[in-house]
């Protein structure tokens, strides 16, 4: 029973384990974690594509 | 160009060029788009899974820290018996603004006195060994300053013992100091001290967790786990998460006026941190009436790239 709930519980973990060691940036005073420059990279991203994309242009009306 | 010419020129909103927009359909998207991300990133990496740091688990990890924070309890050096309020009335605590000692306005809300609510009282609710019937009935007879002379001169032998180990202090005047803390180490190492502390509220729901949680962190078991976590306050904690998790970015203003003077080493720093915030969010809020700052959309132009279609097909200025 206890392999099987095992088993039971790998099937559901998630498939990148982030609950390791943490890697952190040290930069002078600022200490940033290497997930919080991912999320703020891809924040920074989003935010320029926001307005370098063009609007999608509909058919228009007539 | 006057004022009133200005606004004169200004046309009406209907000669604006329009154009048809389904925000209906554009929310619609929106949501099942950061519904599926959510779903899915949550498949992907699940959430932190740290098992929680108990009375229970600290006890028996860390046995020495765990009785020689039980002693600073009774002999009143804890960092929560000399936190003052909302705890307690430590002459001269609390953090404090200028004159304006804000701790102090806000008054003891939930008085704890250390070596009775966290050493003694759970004590007495446990069914008690005769040998800690007697130290209980010894410790309450004896006067406040026997109390503490007993506290401190055992902390003090706890401190140059190997280890911090109880088992090996060097015999001296401890009064019944070590037959009562011996006693608290069995019951958290049992489990039952993490109950007691929870139910010395008179709670009928148990979901009061200050007692356990400021008796946890008096010791340094636990800051030691934040700290290797990078959760302290000095490691920009308030922004971090455990593992490899991204925690609240957002937080980094907050917690950056930590890692600087002068509130890296001001006793004051959470007041002062508190009222800067407060400041600056105050005149984030007054921005359109900041001369300089309320221009810098103007000068940076970012609303002309975003619309640069309209903007492509205006005349250039003259």
């Amino acid at each position: 029973m206890v392999g099987s709930g095992y088993e039971f519980t790998r099937t559901l973990a998630a498939p990148i384990d982030l609950d390791g060691t943490g890697r952190y940036v040290h930069w002078g005073v600022v200490q940033i974690s290497v997930a919080n420059l991912v999320v703020i990279a891809l924040m920074v991203l989003v935010f320029v594509l926001a307005v370098l994309l063009p609007f999608p242009r509909g058919r228009k009306r007539r | 160009m006057t004022r009133r010419n200005r606004r004169a020129a200004t046309p009406e909103s209907s000669a604006f060029p329009t154009r048809p927009y389904d925000l209906i359909k554009e929310v619609t998207i929106a949501m099942v788009l950061v519904a599926a991300l959510t779903a899915g990133l949550a498949a992907l990496f699940s959430s932190p899974d740290e098992r929680p740091v108990t009375l229970g688990s600290w006890s028996r990890t860390a046995s020495a820290d765990f009785t020689a924070t039980a002693v600073s309890e009774l002999d009143g050096t804890s960092t929560t018996a000399q936190y003052g309020p909302p705890y307690n009335h430590t002459p001269g605590a609390g953090q404090k603004i200028g004159p304006l000692g804000l701790q102090r306005l806000a008054g003891v809300r939930i008085p704890i006195d250390t070596a009775d609510d966290f050493v003694i009282q759970p004590l007495r609710q446990a069914p008690e060994p005769p040998a800690v019937t007697d130290a209980l009935a010894a410790w309450s007879a004896a006067p406040a300053n026997q109390q503490q002379a007993w506290a401190s001169a055992y902390s003090d032998a706890l401190g140059k013992a190997p280890n911090g180990d109880p088992a090996q202090v060097a015999p001296g005047g401890y009064g019944p100091v070590p037959v009562l803390t011996s006693r608290l180490l069995q019951l958290a190492q049992s489990g039952a001290l993490d109950g007691e502390l929870l139910t010395e509220g008179g709670q009928f729901y148990q979901t009061d967790y200050t007692r356990p949680l400021l008796f946890l962190g008096d010791g340094t078991y636990f800051a030691n786990l934040a700290q290797a976590q990078h959760l302290a306050g000095d490691q920009w904690g308030m922004m971090n998460e455990t593992g490899n998790y991204p925690g609240q970015a957002w937080l980094w203003l907050y917690t950056f006026w930590y890692q600087i003077e002068p509130f890296k080493s001001s006793g004051n720093a959470d007041a002062l941190v508190w009222a800067l915030m407060a400041l600056l969010s105050v005149a984030l809020v007054l921005v359109p009436f900041i001369p300089g700052i309320r221009s810098i959309p103007r000068w940076t132009r970012v609303h002309r790239l975003i619309w640069r279609d309209y903007y492509r097909t205006q005349q250039p200025p003259r």
